[in-house]
This record gives structure tokens, sequence and C-alpha cells, in this order.
């Protein structure tokens, strides 16, 4: 169903009620953000920047998440590490949103052959969980974080294809679409003018969410040595990387994972309070 | 309904066929050269140009795609590279392991997450609801593998209470085959039973408030009734859709939890082949996995038709 | 004694700024045996009452004393009030599509009640669950109590509610407009049961409705709801006859009769605004929209009697003989031009429909080898049919839900593609036509939807939708746009600054009209009305009728105006098409529609329409048996419902046509002496300028 307020005025009532859910997640996700922009001109040592006499150091003033095995400062890491997963989780679900919302958008109103066939291939790559594909992706050649990112990207396509589709059929069955038929009006300008703004903004809170999912699922393929490459500080890097060491140096681990944890619950309070506001009667809808 | 049902089980074997052939054809792709593995580094060029022969990997790539699709139709998923042991048998202990590791978890997920759910909507901004909510908020925010750290860290190796590490025989030794599979499954649990707790929770907010349950109150049930006989069932519907979906997470999962606990099921294997570029072990288990899938999502399709009245007897009206 | 009795009950939900007023003061009696109608609008409170009896709302929000058989209710505790739900009161709701749970068998959800209230066991409330079925008219109760609420048809399904309401023998039945999503042929069919019901068993009824015809039917009293107070209460004979609220007075003025038409007789609507509930007026609720408001309205208003019965009105008696303000009219322009060429042209046109594949069945490949293979189902919606609107005509298209008049209608616009025939506007036939080649046939024709939400997209302004068919149709440019659009608007009676406005900050009727702004843009010839004034609430219809009427004479456009009410149809078209599963069945000037002689399925639907004039006299009513479900392959299409089938001809050939006078046609294989023998079904007589026609 169409939103029954404009979605500007909507966000813009919704910040001035300022529900607690989104206040919380906005400013927690604006200073994670700012870590992430300056992180390489704050952190107090190079990212990569070795030191063999102060190896798994416990945390101290010097270092104030300690050193890891190779005696790098986890602080510094840490912060640069955020820009990573930021870049992966923006990034894929950015790509995933280019590619998928057109493609959607075009399944749903055209329906007939184009729609089949879209669908079977989308059913086909939703047929794997997304971690196989990934990884089958990045298996085919030497892994890295760019190519992290694709994956992820190209492996969330189907969902948000198969949400704007969702959308889309809904919608194409309003009067005010038949009546832009009646005039004329030509595919793309449907498509464009009078369906998307009306499906956007439930696209824009299942992409804030799936957010979420890429940082996760790029920190995981990060984890098992098919996403970024050592010495970056990626954080699923830093925690696999930590892995022998979790007895004598627990906080190598702790501190990456930890920063991933509250990064994603702020983005995910911040598409929750964002859902709130454009459709109170769901509440904590599951995705 | 038999014809939804046929419909259904044609779609998966198509699937199931293209999987195939991507499978196989991106594996083509791949670096390192098998024979040059196989037979190592200081081979000359006429020990590789016979192991390709032997391999039949001069072969046009279409029959070398027939010749391994059916050798796996008859079981045979040919011969582990660097283990130098028949991948199928391979598979089969593996696949054991994950299955008990898999079915175990799933059952938690099942049950703990609809009854969350269900609790939850019932004592709906409850303090009860809350702390569901908060619970499941965190759950779905945490990746597996630091959760799984998280715990290993705080029972391995803090309290000493349960093994790092590893898979117990449960012949031998339940006690030890519980110990050890303990932490994998509250990892992989924890995850997704926040996810169908809330599913389930607003898929039951939903149904309370539609229109017939809201008739059956007019006609004077208990509320016990009303929520347990009308409302649960047409709110489980949903719900067994996205346990379906929950199967491909578990499965995303198992590998990454495996990874972390050193537990030898099916996830590490593959994880193992892709690093030694092993490629009928790749192969192999990638489609293995691909197909348990594609059954449960099936399983999973037929169980809602088989509840869902709408589907199961159609209309009168035909 | 009286069975059910409401004193001064009052709703508020909410508190502090978004405090909200449902229900002021009521005070509402019904004795046993009694069908007391509550009348109202939408937002008017009438659902409130019942939720309110029945203990659905939240107990902190109501106050005032509800008396049931002289026990209080308001003091008693939930546990025992919910008891008396199902058992001693019960509730049938509006929606029979989604008030049934789909998962459940039709049997076990009537049975339930007995069990629970009861106490009787699984096999005795089954029993009598079968009992109740059989007395709602249910032919076969043992193959419905086994069915899904999905495989019933709307009909069925609300009588499935009724079984259930009644099977714990309640004193008091309350219905929450049980018939408003209901064909009409079936409403007779249910406020039939429901009046042999009342008469049966001698329960008190209180029926919840919005339309007048209906309370006609079937009430003895009849209270007006508006914004939560009563304004009036009586017999229903006074109230409907001789109206003394000025409400009531508009409310009756502004519904369309049947049978009586004068192009220049125009309904009185009802101007102005629902209040708003979170900020309600002092004094009388009803003054911003009373034509006959005075100072003395601004003071708190009380109930008090008035002949035989009570009015919120201070100067009811007063005003009594003043008449309703007329609307202005939009001058005396000639209705009728004499050039009357054929604009649109349907010629024999057809449209079926896939059904999707739901089985299988076992073919024969080579002989011998069993293959499987889809069951192809097509259905016909539209059978063979040919009309044609001329240039300023307005022709009525009447049928009820699945006789494919909406889809007739986008087929005359070339928004659905016909399966065969020909579709002519303006002399070119433009059935094949590309999309590309349509775009002048675009401007000349357009449509009006009747769900006024869905018809503008919610992410527009008002101008901005407007405007945009201004551009589209090549007529406006730049700044000269707005100044087009803002004269559209102003035409269609929307006041210029709800240019930027968005369609949620608008109330039905004034998107509805900001539709017709729209559909007007390009300077149409033709436009196809697809029920425009089906969902808006009555006093709004008036308005939006009058428009409709008064543009067509100024600017000379022909409509298809598609309803599935008589009245309405009868007051705006020139000549009516009855349309009955993808056939048209009688067709010609209004007044001859209306009067003998008929076709069986006109007289069914004329008789079955509910007016609030006139009185009802049970046994000249024709009830049609069945539900709309059974479409069939040859033969006439009413066979099977037909009161007046011959035999096995109707079901074999297909019924000749027969034309009593020029232009007017019946489908039929009845002589045409035995239908012009029937009895008119529409009282009141026509004005001489119709019969020029």
């Amino acid at each position: 169903m169409p939103q029954t307020k404009p979605f500007h005025r909507q966000a813009a009532l919704a910040f001035a009620a300022m529900p607690s859910k989104m206040l919380v997640g906005g400013v927690l996700l604006t200073a994670i953000i700012i870590i992430a922009v300056l992180g390489p001109w704050v952190a107090p040592y190079q990212y990569d920047q070795m030191s063999i006499l102060a190896r798994m150091k416990p945390p101290s003033a010097a270092h104030w998440f300690g050193t890891d095995e190779l005696g790098r400062d986890v602080f510094s890491r840490t912060l640069v590490g955020a820009q990573m997963s930021l870049a992966i989780g923006l990034g894929a679900t950015a790509l995933s949103l280019v590619a998928g919302v057109p493609l959607g958008l075009l399944c749903g109103y055209k329906r007939g052959r184009f729609d089949e066939i879209v669908m079977r291939c989308m059913d086909v790559l939703l047929s794997m969980p997304p971690i196989m594909l990934g990884l089958l992706f990045l298996a085919v050649s030497q892994p890295s974080a760019w190519k992290a990112i694709l994956a992820v990207g190209f492996v969330y396509i189907p969902v948000i294809v198969r949400l704007t589709r969702a959308l889309t059929l809904d919608l194409a069955n309003e009067d005010f679409i038949e009546a832009a038929r009646a005039r004329s009006e030509r595919t793309w300008y449907i498509l464009l003018r009078e369906i998307l703004p009306n499906a956007w903004p439930t696209i824009a809170v299942e992409g804030s969410l799936r957010i979420t999912f890429a940082i996760l699922l790029g920190a995981a393929l990060s984890f098992l040595g098919m996403g970024a490459q050592p010495p970056s500080p990626e954080w699923g890097l830093m925690i696999s990387g930590a892995r022998p060491f979790i007895a004598q140096a627990p906080w190598i681990a702790l501190a990456p994972g930890l920063s991933m944890c509250l990064t994603v619950i702020a983005v995910n309070l911040f598409g929750d309070g964002l859902r709130e506001a454009i459709d109170p009667r769901t509440g904590s809808r599951g995705h | 309904m038999l014809f939804y049902v046929l419909k259904r089980f044609v779609a998966v074997v198509a699937v199931l066929i293209v999987i195939s052939i991507l499978v196989f054809t991106i594996t083509q792709v791949m670096p390192g050269d098998v024979a040059h593995t196989i037979a190592g580094q200081f081979a000359t060029p006429d020990v590789i140009a016979a192991i390709r022969v032997k391999l039949g990997l001069n072969d046009p790539v279409a029959v070398q795609y027939w010749r391994w699709v059916s050798g796996i139709l008859v079981g045979d998923f040919g011969q582990s590279i660097v283990m130098e042991r028949p991948v199928g048998s391979l598979i089969a202990d593996a696949f054991g392991a994950s299955a008990v590791l898999a079915g175990l978890s799933f059952v938690c997920v099942a049950v703990l997450g609809i009854l969350f759910g269900v609790v939850a909507a019932v004592r709906k901004d409850g303090i009860v609801d809350h702390a569901i909510s908060t619970f499941t908020y965190v759950g779905i925010s945490i990746p597996e593998f630091f959760w799984g750290i998280v715990l290993i860290i705080c029972f391995a190796n803090y309290f000493q209470l349960l093994p790092s590490g590893g898979m117990g025989s449960f012949f031998s030794s339940p006690a030890d085959w519980l110990a050890h599979l303990a932490l994998p499954v509250v990892t992989l649990t924890l995850t997704l039973v926040a996810h169908v707790s809330r599913l389930t929770r607003s898929s039951m907010l939903e149904t309370l408030n539609s229109q017939y349950v809201r008739n059956a109150r007019a006609k004077g049930l208990s509320e016990t009734t009303v929520v347990f006989r009308h409302a649960l069932p047409n709110a489980l519907m949903p719900t067994i859709t996205v346990l379906a979906l929950d199967i491909g997470w578990l499965i995303g999962g198992i590998v990454v939890v495996e990874m972390v606990f050193s537990y030898p099921g099916i996830g590490r294997l593959l994880m193992f082949a892709i690093e030694r570029h092993d490629l009928p072990l790749i192969q192999a288990s990638i489609l293995v996995i691909a197909l348990i899938y594609c059954l449960a999502n099936l399983a999973a399709d037929l169980l809602y038709a088989l509840v869902n009245p709408k589907i199961r007897y159609g209309n009168a009206a035909d | 004694m009286s069975l059910l009795s409401i004193k001064d009950l009052t709703v508020t939900y909410g508190t502090g700024p978004s405090r909200l007023q449902a229900l002021k003061g009521i005070n509402l009696e019904i004795s046993p045996g009694e069908t007391v109608a509550l009348v109202g609008e939408s937002g008017s409170g009438k659902s409130t009452i019942a939720m309110a009896i029945m203990d659905m709302i939240d107990r902190r929000s109501v106050v005032g004393t509800i008396e049931f058989n002289g026990e209080n209710l308001s003091a008693m505790d939930a546990d025992k009030r919910r008891d008396m739900r199902g058992s001693r009161i019960s509730l049938v709701f509006q929606d029979p599509f989604t008030s049934l749970n789909p998962s459940i068998r039709i049997g076990n959800q009537v049975a339930e009640g007995l069990i629970a209230h009861l106490g009787l066991s699984k096999r005795e409330a089954q029993s009598k669950a079968l009992d109740a079925l059989r007395e709602v008219g249910i032919a076969d109760p043992e193959a419905v109590a086994k069915s899904y609420p999905h495989q019933l048809s709307g009909g069925m399904r609300q009588r499935v509610l009724i079984a259930s309401a009644l099977v714990c023998n309640p004193e008091l039945l309350i219905l929450d407009e049980p018939t408003t999503a209901l064909d009409v042929t079936i409403e007779a069919q249910v406020l039939d049961l429901i009046q042999e019901i009342s008469a049966r068993r001698n329960v008190g009824v209180l029926f919840i409705t919005h339309n007048l015809g209906v309370v006609n039917k079937i009430a003895d009293r009849v209270c007006v709801l508006y914004a939560g107070q009563v304004l009036e209460l009586g017999p229903k004979g006074s109230v409907l006859r001789s109206p003394l609220h000025p409400y009531t007075r508009g409310l009756l003025g502004s519904i369309p009769r049947l049978g009586e038409r004068d192009r220049l007789r125009r309904l009185t609507p009802i101007g102005g605004r629902f209040p708003n509930l979170a900020d309600p007026p002092a004094g009388c609720i009803f003054r911003d929209r009373c034509p006959f408001a005075e100072d003395g309205c601004g003071d708190a208003q009380q109930v008090r009697p008035v002949s035989d019965r009570l009015v919120k009105c201070w100067r009811a008696e007063e005003v009594s003989d003043f008449r309703w303000p007329e609307p202005p009219d939009a001058g005396s322009v000639p209705a009728v031009t004499a050039d009357r060429r054929a604009l649109v042209e349907l010629d024999s046109v057809s449209k079926s429909f896939a059904l999707p594949v739901t089985t299988i069945e076992w073919r024969r490949a080579f002989g011998a080898i069993p293959v499987p293979a889809p069951v192809k189902k097509r259905v016909d919606v539209i059978n063979g049919i040919s009309l044609s609107i001329a240039q300023g005509e307005i022709v009525g298209l009447v049928g009820e839900s699945g006789s494919g008049k909406s889809t007739l209608g986008r087929i005359m616009l070339r928004l659905i593609q016909s399966s065969g025939g020909r579709v002519v506007f303006d002399g070119s036939d433009i059935t094949a036509s590309k999309e590309r080649d349509l775009e002048g046939f675009r401007r000349k024709a357009q449509i009006v939807f009747q769900n006024p939400t869905s018809s503008l997209n919610p992410r527009r302004t008002i101008g901005n939708a407007i405007g945009r068919a201004f551009t589209v149709s090549g007529n406006g440019q730049g700044a000269n746009r707005r100044a087009q659009v803002e004269t559209l608007m102003d035409r269609v009676g929307l006041p210029k600054r709800y240019y930027d406005r968005y369609p949620h900050q608008l109330s039905g009727g004034e998107k509805q009209r900001a539709g017709i702004a729209r559909a007007l843009a390009s300077h149409p010839q033709l436009i196809v009305c697809d029920e425009p004034v089906s969902a808006l609430d009555v006093s709004v219809q008036a308005t939006v009728l009058n428009l409709f009427l008064d543009l067509s004479r100024e600017l000379q456009l022909a409509y298809l105006f598609i309803s599935h009410d008589l009245a309405v149809i009868s007051h705006v078209a020139d000549r009516i098409a009855v349309l009955y599963f993808g056939k048209i069945v009688e067709e010609g000037p209004t007044n001859r529609v209306l009067q003998p002689p008929y076709h069986p399925y006109t007289e069914a639907l004329l008789s079955a329409a509910a007016s609030p004039d006139g009185d009802h006299q049970p046994g000249s009513r024709i009830v049609l048996s069945g539900d709309t479900t059974r479409r069939v392959a040859k033969g006439c299409v009413f066979q099977g419902r037909c009161p007046r089938q011959i035999g096995s001809i109707c079901e074999t050939m297909t019924p000749p046509v027969l034309e009593p006078a020029p232009g007017h046609r019946i489908a039929c294989h009845l002589p045409l002496e035995e239908l012009a023998a029937a009895a008119s079904r529409v009282p009141g007589k026509f004005t001489a300028s119709q019969e020029s026609k």
C-alpha cells in the first residue's frame, strides 16, 4: 500500500518526535561514521606498524586495546578497520540496490516472460545459502576486499529484486497507475515517477538493514580468508587472525568483535526507527 | 494439491541442474592447474600432460560435465586430489557430523523461536516483550564467529567447562559427545532464534488484529482458545516459510561455526577443499549443500501446502 | 421491560492532545422482538456502540450505563460479560470475507460457541450447528459444515456468520452492516432471512447500516447517529416520511430515488465537512453544515421529545417548513442536442481470462502413454456485447459483482485488450491499434475510478497530478498551466488552496472531485465512470452526482456510468443497459427499462432494491435463489436463478432479442405479452420531459 504521507514529511516528523530508537541509533551511527572517516588520521599508530618487542601486550596507557601477535596496536587497527567494514556494508548494499531495484520494477510491472525468466534466475541464486555463493565466486580467483564487496553485493541482489517486485506488484494494482496508462504515459515514466516514489520508503528501510547483513557477511568471508587479505585491519580478518591466541590475548579478538556488534546494532536501531516512523502499525517486523 | 507438489518438485530438479552447471563452470575457471597440483612442484611437462589425459582434462567441457554428472547420479563423486580418497566417503562422514549439529540447532531454533515470539506477542509491550526484544536485537547483530569466540573464551578457557573444539563420539561417550556439541549448537542457535522469534512475534501480532480473531472474541470464547486455536495456527504459516529460509542461514552459519570450533563437518571440509584447490571435493561439497538446501525448501513448501487449507483443498467453485 | 437500555453512553479514546470523542451521551432502548436501526455515515460511531455493548472496548474509555434485561452490564466483571458474548448477546460483523477463520472448518466454527457457553459435547454441538445452518437457509448443511471458508461465496459466508451468532439462542442480535459487502439480490435474501428469524425467535435486533433504504425494509424504529451523537430517534415510518432534524432531512434529500427522474431536479447534498472529533465544535455538532443554523445553535443541545420521537434540535419544528436550499443551477442549457451520432461503439466484444492452473489431467500421447498435462481453463467474463454511446449521452451500465461491468468499461478504453469483437471510437476502429497510435484516443476518452484513495498518487500534490494530465495532453504550458489547473479545480468545486495539498489531506468526496478534474484536463469527449460514488458517504454522493450531471450538460460529455445501484443510475442515465454474467439482458431508455415489460433479472433487481420511500409488502417481493457463482456454457445466462424460467429451452437455446419499443431490447424466451403484464416495480411517476425520449 502506498504510504499516506510523503516520505520526507514522515521522516522529518519522526525525527522531531524522536523515538528513542532512531535517536540512539542515529547518534551512534554518526559517531561510527565519523570514526571511520577520520580513523587513519586520528589513529596513534600505523595499522601495519609492527613491533617485535611489544607483542601481545594487554591494554595499557600506550596501547588502549593492547597489541596483537605482531606487535601492532589493536586500537589503531580497529579504527582503520571501521572504514573497511563500513565500506563493505555500504558498497555491497549500494550495488545490490542499483542492480536490484530497476530489475524488480520491471519484473513487477511488465510481468510475462521477462518476469518468469528473471525470477527463475533469482530462484537459482537464492537456492544457495549466501555464504556459499560468496565462497563460490571468491574461490574463483585471488580473494580481496574489493571482490568481497562485489560478491556480497551480488549475493543480495535477489533479495532486493524480490522485495521491489512485490512492492511493484501491489502498487501496479492501484488506480492511479491505471490513470497514468489512460494518459498514455510511457512505461519508464510510470516506473520512475509513479511507482518508485511510493516504493522507495520501504526499500530504503530494507536497504538500511541490508547494510547490517552485508557487514556481517563480509566479515564472515574475511574470517574464512576469502575476503580482505592480511595485513588489512578488516574486523573479520582480525578476529580470525586472533583465533590461535585466544587463550593468551583475548583482547585482540574482542576489540574488533565488539566494535562490529556496536556498528551493527547502531544501524539496526536506526533502520528500525525509520521503519516505525513510516509504518507505526507494524512495529518491529521481522525481515 | 497434487499439481502444486509436482510443480515444486520439477522446480527443484531444474534448479539443481542449473546449480550443477554453475558449480562445474565456475570451478573450471579456478586458478591453479589441477594436474600441476597433483604432479607436484618439480614435475616435468610430460608427466603433467599424462595426468591431464588420465583425468580427461583435455576433453571438451560439455563431455567433462556429463562425465561428472553421470558419475554423481550413480553415487561416484570422484576422487579427492589431496586426500586421495573417494570424495563420496569423505562427504558422507562429514555430512553425518554436520547433520547432527544442524539438526539439534534447528530443533532448538524452532522451539525457542516460536515460544519467544508467541509470548512476546501475547504480552505485548510488557516487560517480557521488551526483554525478548532486546535479546533478539542483540542476537541478530552479533556475527556467529564472534559469538563463538566469546563462548570459547568464557566456557573453554576461563571456566574450563567445555571443550573448545573437535567432535566427540556418541557411541563411546554420550556425555563427551554432547559436551563437544554444546557450544557450537548454542552459537548457531542464537542468531537464528532472534530471527525466528521476531518474525513469529510480528506475524502473531498481525493475526491477533485480524477480523476473524475479533469475531472469535465477539463469540465470547476464552482468551486461551482465541490465541491458541484461532490465532496461532494462522500465525505460524509465515513462520514455516521462514524456517525454511533459515535452514539456509543455518547452513551458511555452519561453515563459520565449524571453522571456529574445528568441528569436522561438511563446512570445514569445503573450506579445506577451497584452500587446497581440491576440485572434485569442492564441486561435490557445494552440490550436496545446495541439494540439502533445496530439499529443505521443498519440505517447507509441502508442509505449508498441507497446513494451508486454501492450497490443500482448492476452491469448491472449480 | 426493555431488553437493552443504554444510558448516557460516552466513549472517549486517548488522552491529552490526541483525545477523540467517539460517542457522546447516547441513550437508546430496544424491546424484545423489536428491530432498531442505527443509521449513520462513516465516523458516526455506530460500530463503537456495538463494541461497547459487547464490552470489546477498553473500559477506561467508556462512561455510562448499559443494562441488559435489567442487569447492569457496566458493573459486571469481565469474565461474566465475556460469557454473555455469543450466548445472550451476539454480534455479526460486517465483512463476511475476513470474519471467518480461514484454517478451521465451518462446522467447527459454528459449533464453538455451543461448546464454550453451553457446555455441550462435540457431537451434540456439531448436530446443533447443522440445525443452525439449516435455519439460515443453507441447502446442504453437511457439505458446508465440512468446507473451509474460502470455498464458499460471500452470501453463504454471511449466512454462516448469522448461524454462528444464533446458535446459542441469544436474546439480542447486533448486526453491523451485514449486507454492505453483498450484491443487491443477495442482500435481499439475507434481509429476508433476518426478518424471518427475528419474527420467529422474538429476538431484539440492533441493525447498523448507512443505507436508509435497508432501514425502510426491516426496521421498526430508527436512530440517526452523526459524529457520535443521536440526532433523531423514532418510529421508522414517521422519521423517514417526515424527518425533523435537519441532518435527517439532508440525508433523505441527497439520496437518488428509483424511478423519479428529472434531469433538472438536482439532489440536495449536505455541504461542508465532517467535524473533527478530536476538537468538536461547541453547541450543536451539526451546526457547521446545517443550512438553518443560527446563533442559538452555539449552545449545548438537548435531546427533546417532539411528536412521536426524540430530536436533538431546538429549532426542529420551526424549520420543518423551510425548504432545504438547492445548489446553484449550472444554467438552463438544453440537455439534448439534435446531432446524436455514435461516439463509441462496442461490436460483439468478448473477453475471456485464463484461470491459474490448479490441476493436471492425464492425456494419452502416442495412443498409449499417459502424460500429465495442466488443465487450462478459461472464464468468459464478457460474451459478445454490443453497445453504443452517442455524443453527450449518458449510458448507465448496471450489474452485480462478476457481471463484467468494470471489464467492459476498461475494454472500451483499451486499458484491457478484448478477446474478440471491435471497439470503434469516433468512426475509427481502435481494436487492434498499437499503444503509440492511441495517444489521440486517450486524450478524448478518460476514466474516473471507484476508490478515491487509490485513484490519486499519494506522493503528488493535487495540483501536480492534474497538471501532469494537462501537460501530457499538450494543453498546458509553463506558467499558464497553473492558472488552467486552478480554473479546473474551481469548476469541480475544489478550493484553489488545495493545489499544494496531498491526497491524504482531502476527504473522500474531495479526492473524487480531484480525480474528475484530472480526467477533464485533456478535454475528453467520453468518460468511463466506474462506480464513482459507491465508496462515498451518502451525503457526499449527491454533490458528486450533481457535478457529473452538470459537467455532462455543460461540456457535452458522454459517460459510461457503471454502478450496481439502480437508484443512482436511474437518476443519472439517459439509457440503461442491464448486465448479467457478461451478457446484456435488457437495454433501453431509462424510463422504459424501469417500467414493464421487464427482463426477469431487471424485475428482480428492482424488487430487491431498497428504497427509503414507500411501504414494502413482503409478499410481492421477488427473491432470487442461489448465488452469483455459476457460469453457463449455453442457453440463457440467467438460467437456474430465473424465477420465471420456462423449462429446458432456457438452458439450451440462446434467448431471442425482443423489442417492445424502438431502442428498448430484452433478451428472453418469454413472450412479450407476459413480460408486459408484470406489475410496475417502481414507485412514482416520470415527469413529462422523459417520455419524449
